[in-house]
């Protein structure tokens, strides 16, 4: 099993997410108060609410749920001890702590920098309570997506086959399934420029010619071939000359 | 066996697995019922071996990445820590056994960061009894005003500050919540550099001591200790506590000895956490001492009666945390 450490980014949009949100939270539990509470106490009921809901959020929600609060789960990330554990209350309550050094001079200037330079991305909280913030990936539906190898595919000749099986290696093969499956993802322009030049290489390495299909027809049909003519990993797909 | 066909085979059960995790996030584990939780740990056992074979099918990142996840997810479900919990006992148990058993076991590091206050308040004190204007030099300009004396005579003669609960209790918030974020700042800055800690520490004590020796050099001493005595007794305490929890996380951090670093953090966690939830509370009631009865004047409790206050809330404190029980052997 592998963790995969969040980037700064998100997190960043994260913590903006449950800042807010805490603000929120915090204010509509004030609202009321203010038709009931006199001016001295509501003063202290709103410190006191603002302050407890501002550290409490993060610990209660890491600590018990599951390492996500609502803008780490909505941006897929997740709060984890360091050997890929659930957190404890303990690490919640610490990492939380020590945001108050992370948070130095301003706005967690200090706890950017600290993350920036660590291979696993941690803030000055997470080396203090051994927890990391990783990513979760997507789920694995996408796979649904890809050719089924029995539809008509023009690329499937006996010649291509060969050429195919040897001159395609493992990675680049995988390369060809990923461009199939994410090529959506793109705006128009940059998914037509990324697949003609996939397609013009593939074209020449496996001497293609003039063949009328475009660059994206090119790589989902040869994406189609290396699914369909995978063998396992005893005999390679094809190896580079 | 193609890497298709292998998904398509086995991509029901990790449906079936993610579906099982998903209620155990939403459901209390009681819920869930022995047939899932038994489906789910077999789930998780062959997902995971489904994870080690796709990966000498393929390196395809959609397929691992998504594989990795679901056995990481069932990885953190199967080995968590029992969340049973009856939350009353636990909360009588932690401050009447585990708080103690904790500072009792940090010891070491307490008397290490109160050493460090001390010292602090013995120069400070001492560089302003040898010579006055060195006050200045150690002390915030926001208490130089006024004398001692003037500031003594302007208070004892004026109307009490705090006249209702609410005024006491807004005071008391603005003092427990920044000075709560205080002690978080002195707890980081000595479990993540060990030196913070004790500079903060010193520092601190510095200006108290300081504080203290303009106000004997005026000859107001008692309203000095009958003011800052009540709030003083919890709130100076917790600070060191503070610094303490820090450098006993601190120690774990840069001088594991022959443990690994990351277990000898481990084994320091539940002891340091301890120790910050019993800061937080005691800075609380100091804050709201300070608010109320720290605020009011001679006229309305005597210094003596402040004093003898602020002895006997010290003296429960040190019993709480130190004195030796039953509970303490468990």
């Amino acid at each position: 099993m592998r963790l995969i450490p969040a980037g700064p980014g998100r997190r960043f949009i994260a913590l903006l997410l449950d800042a807010s949100c805490a603000i929120a939270v915090a204010a509509a539990l004030t609202l009321p108060l203010r038709f009931v509470l006199p001016p001295a106490a509501l003063q202290a009921a709103a410190v006191t609410l603002s302050f407890v809901v501002g550290w409490g959020w993060y610990v209660l929600f890491e600590a018990f749920g599951q390492g996500r609060t609502p803008g780490k789960q909505l941006l897929g990330l997740r709060v984890v001890d360091s050997r890929g554990l659930p957190l404890t209350l303990e690490q919640a309550l610490v990492r939380n702590v020590v945001r108050a050094l992370d948070f130095a001079p301003v706005f967690y200037g200090l706890g950017a920098f600290v993350s920036q330079s660590d291979t696993w991305r941690r803030r000055l909280g997470d080396l203090a309570a051994d927890t990391l913030v990783i990513r979760e990936s997507r789920e694995f539906e996408a796979l649904g997506e890809l050719r089924r190898s029995d539809e008509f595919n023009s690329l499937r000749t006996p010649r291509v086959l060969r050429l195919v099986r040897r001159r395609v290696s493992m990675e680049e093969a995988e390369l060809l399934l990923a461009l199939t499956l994410r090529a959506d993802q793109l705006g128009d322009a940059a998914r037509y420029d990324l697949l003609e030049s996939v397609g013009r290489h593939y074209r020449e390495k496996l001497e293609l010619g003039e063949l009328p299909i475009s660059g994206r027809a090119l790589v989902q049909g040869l994406a189609s071939l290396v699914i369909g003519e995978r063998r396992p990993s005893s005999r390679r797909l094809g190896s580079r000359r | 066996m193609s890497v298709e066909a292998f998904v398509r085979a086995r991509q029901p059960e990790w449906r079936r697995l993610a579906a099982l995790l998903d209620a155990s996030e939403r459901l209390p584990i009681g819920e869930l019922g022995a047939a899932r939780l038994a489906e789910l740990v077999r789930l998780y056992r062959q997902v995971a071996s489904d994870l080690n074979e796709a990966r000498s099918y393929t390196a395809n990142p959609e397929l691992l990445g998504s594989l990795n996840d679901l056995v990481g997810r069932g990885y953190r479900f199967v080995y968590r820590r029992s969340h049973a919990r009856r939350w009353r006992e636990a909360t009588r148990r932690l401050f009447t056994a585990e708080i103690p058993r904790s500072f009792y076991a940090a010891r070491a590091s307490v008397v290490t960061a109160s050493c460090a206050f001390l010292v602090g308040v013995v120069v400070g004190g001492g560089a302003v009894l040898a010579e006055r204007g060195n006050a200045e030099r150690l002390i915030p300009s926001d208490f130089f005003t006024e004398s001692p004396r003037e500031r003594v005579e302007r208070i004892e003669s004026s109307e009490e500050r705090i006249v209702s609960v609410g005024d006491a209790a807004a005071f008391g918030a603005m003092l427990y919540t920044h000075n709560i974020q205080v002690s978080f700042l002195a707890f980081a800055a000595g479990a993540l550099t060990l030196v913070g800690g004790f500079v903060l520490l010193f520092y601190n004590g510095a200006i108290l001591g300081a504080l203290a020796a303009c106000y004997w050099l005026d000859g107001v001493q008692g309203f000095f200790f009958a003011w800052v005595g009540p709030h003083g007794a919890l709130e100076l305490p917790a600070i060191v506590f503070g610094a303490a929890a820090g450098l006993r996380l601190g120690r774990a951090l840069w001088l594991p000895g022959d443990v690994a670093e990351p277990a000898a953090l481990r084994a320091a966690l539940p002891e340091v956490a301890r120790m910050l939830v019993a800061t937080i509370v005691v800075l609380v009631l100091a804050g709201l001492i300070e608010g109320s009865f720290s605020q009011f004047t001679g006229r309305t409790f005597p210094h003596t009666l402040k004093t003898a206050v602020a002895v006997l809330l010290f003296m429960l404190l040190m019993a709480w945390l130190f004195v030796r029980r039953g509970a303490h052997e468990d």
